[in-house]
């Protein structure tokens, strides 16, 4: 019996939302495991980040001026990515690119270093854990060296680097979860909003961003998370690694399918076509500054499109991360996007004859701040009660996979947060005020349906 | 009762959930999509009734037909969401189809139909044991327990994990069976997975009165037995005939 195409659909979106899952999980566990740890320290001294400059939220205040001031606060922190962002672009555009790399190693250095370590020693604490300094020390630093090392040069296991981009996003966005209710939630719908401007707007900074890199044919400065597909246990069907299922509907009102592949391996012949690969890229590029004031900012780029597809003639390098600024090494190749019928069914029998011939595939890249808000978002939820954390996730993770179908459809930098964003506020406000009566009071009763 | 305690409550409702996923569901990336939207399908189903009822809310608790009409209610809600979510289904099942014709693999097994309705109805289980079970056990993590006065016997963590349990069942199964009624026209199907749901509901009715949970919750597996013995018979029977029709 031939192996059905239930085996090898969805597998792009799964790769991109077990990472977010785990991140979101991860966050919870850490929230409940320090909130109560000192119920009463979080309200005495609250620390003043960029998040809250204008206003500090006290919980004596009224509901007014503590919507007033989240909006301030909100506001400047905006404005603040704003201007690095462009910042960023005006550095990326004066090509001082060594520049990034090293402060963009410097900072992973950091954050990984202070706020992963204060994390870590807040753990210790809470579980009473019997560690002593020095191999504290040691491990904290093997950590954030290794961390650097594989998020920013190749040669490292892609797990190790997926893995580290994961524990970034859970450590920023552990940090981003002490910041004062309101103020999280306003903050929340800013972003959102921002990363649809900055994105989709014609002078917005990250379509700026998009539009650099690609017309240089280089990868975007910036964190990205990448989700490498696996190749198929099934050998014997090429086009198992088929990607993103797309359906369309023709105006007969039957149904058209629109398959987007992305491993496909042209050599040669006549239907080379150079087609671009589309790939989702959204970037995040963190910086914290040390002092008095903590300064999480923040760029946000769109999710991309790639217009040239990577592959190396090696079958093991598509386990290794690929270096952002290194390309001479590698060829380039054309790439296929098969959009209808007769294309699939020439390609089935190239495939065949070429199957020695290893692709690495690119998988969808989803950028760090998508990671951190969305773990904020269910972090903060997470605090006050289960059932929102669970009506957030859901909202969370169909807003994610909205934005990825949206993406194979559009085949343009697309951002990433705001249908999560928008979905897993109105959820937490739903459940919060209309399911949580209705549930508690029949569950407590004994009735369940 | 400690973390240990809240574990075993967790997994009393939610374990042979768990080992489905993990043995079917976890291997099809697209079985896994499938759970997601059918648990945010009844997510979505909660909340819209929550609003509905939000105006009558706190009910009064000593009396128990407010209680009826509003599982009656739900319930009758829900299985309506079961119809439109098996159209939406029968559209999925096309697109698929055309898919695999168009990659020139087979198209969709029966097995494989039968795969994503029971990915369906987990679901919609598991959404059930989070929301109505999973959603509470977060005191049960703590040094303390919990009591309710109508069930005294065991505390309440417990009968809820075991209360969920049934239901997971139930809703995993009956749509395997409502999929396969509608898809074969069996009116018996078809009318058997509405009934058993809603006698599932009324069982719970037993538990408001004092000690009624000696009773109602035997009655209530005994529900969840029967799904699962319909549901087998109808899988042999459908696997049978077409294994005669792969055979001549």
């Amino acid at each position: 019996m031939e192996s059905s195409i239930l085996e090898s659909i969805g597998q792009e979106i799964i790769g991109v939302m077990s990472p977010v899952s785990l991140c979101m999980l991860l966050v919870v566990l850490l929230v409940y495991s320090l909130s109560d740890s000192n119920p009463f320290s979080s309200s005495s001294a609250p620390i003043r980040t960029a998040a809250n400059l204008v206003y500090l939220e006290n919980p004596s205040d009224t509901t007014a001026q503590k919507l007033e001031g989240a909006l301030l606060n909100a506001l400047v922190f905006v404005i603040l990515i704003a201007i690095v962002t462009f910042v960023l672009v005006l550095l990326y555009y004066y090509n001082f690119t060594n520049f990034l790399k090293n402060y963009m190693r410097f900072s992973a250095f950091f954050v990984l270093g202070t706020m992963g370590g204060s994390i870590f020693l807040s753990i210790i604490q809470h579980f009473s854990i019997p560690i002593d300094s020095i191999t504290c020390f040691l491990l904290l630093f093997n950590y954030t060296i290794v961390g650097v090392l594989s998020m920013f040069s190749g040669g490292m296991p892609i797990v190790l680097r997926q893995g580290y981009m994961v524990s970034l996003g859970i450590i920023v966005a552990t940090w981003f979860t002490k910041l004062p209710e309101w103020t999280t939630w306003v903050l929340l719908v800013a972003l959102a909003l921002y990363d649809l401007v900055a994105v989709l707007a014609p002078g917005g900074p990250l379509k700026l961003l998009v539009e650099l890199a690609s017309s240089r044919d280089e990868e975007l400065p910036a964190l990205v998370y990448e989700a490498r597909p696996t190749v198929s246990r099934n050998e014997g069907n090429p086009r198992s690694t088929l990607g993103l299922l797309v359906a369309g509907v023709s105006d007969s009102g039957s149904v058209e399918l629109q398959a987007v592949s992305n491993n496909n391996v042209r050599r040669d012949g006549a239907e080379n076509r150079r087609s671009p690969e589309y790939t989702a890229i959204q970037v995040r590029n963190l910086e914290n500054v040390e002092g008095e004031r903590n300064r999480d900012e923040g760029e946000r780029s769109p999710l991309v499109g790639h217009s040239r597809e990577r592959y190396s003639s090696d079958s093991n390098s598509s386990e290794y991360s690929t270096v952002i600024h290194n390309r001479e090494s590698e060829t380039s190749v054309d790439e296929e996007m098969s959009p209808l019928v007769d294309l699939l069914g020439m390609d089935n029998e190239r495939e065949h004859e070429r199957r020695d011939s290893v692709v690495a595939s690119r998988g969808i890249k989803l950028g760090l701040g998508d990671f951190v808000f969305y773990s904020v978002l269910v972090g903060r939820a997470a605090m006050y009660d289960l059932m929102t954390v669970y009506a957030c996730y859901l909202a969370i993770i169909s807003g994610l996979g909205c934005t990825l179908i949206l993406l194979s459809v559009c085949h343009r930098a697309l951002p990433a947060l705001p249908i999560s964003i928008t979905l897993g506020v109105i959820f937490y406000f739903l459940t919060r005020l209309l399911m949580e009566p209705f549930v508690v009071g029949m569950a407590t009763n004994l009735m369940m349906f | 009762m400690t973390v240990a305690a809240g574990i075993g409550y967790a997994l009393v409702a939610l374990g042979p959930s768990l080992s489905l996923f993990i043995a079917f569901i976890s291997k099809k990336p697209f079985l896994i999509l499938t759970l997601l939207s059918s648990t945010l399908v009844w997510l979505i189903s909660l909340i819209i009734l929550s609003g509905i009822w939000r105006a009558f809310l706190p009910l009064n608790s000593t009396t128990w037909w407010p209680f009826a009409i509003l599982i009656f209610s739900s319930i009758a809600f829900q299985e309506g969401l079961r119809l439109l979510f098996w159209k939406v289904y029968k559209r999925l099942e096309d697109i698929l189809d055309a898919f695999a014709d168009r990659v020139s693999k087979p198209r969709l097994y029966p097995t494989d139909k039968m795969q994503i309705a029971l990915a369906g109805g987990l679901g919609h289980g598991v959404a059930h044991a989070v929301f109505f079970c999973l959603s509470l056990l977060t005191p049960a993590f703590g040094p303390a327990t919990y009591f309710v006065d109508r069930c005294s016997q065991i505390p309440f963590f417990l009968v809820s994990a075991i209360i969920a349990l049934a239901f997971v069942t139930v809703h995993t199964f009956s749509m395997v069976i409502a999929f396969n009624g509608y898809a074969e026209g069996n009116k018996v199907d078809q009318l058997f997975v509405p009934s058993v749901h809603l006698a599932a509901g009324m069982m719970t009715m037993i538990n408001f009165a004092y000690g009624g949970c000696v009773i109602g919750i035997p009655l209530l597996f005994l529900m969840a037995i029967l799904t699962v013995m319909h549901c087998g018979r109808m899988v042999w029977r459908r696997l049978s005939e077409s294994q005669r029709q792969v055979d001549s």
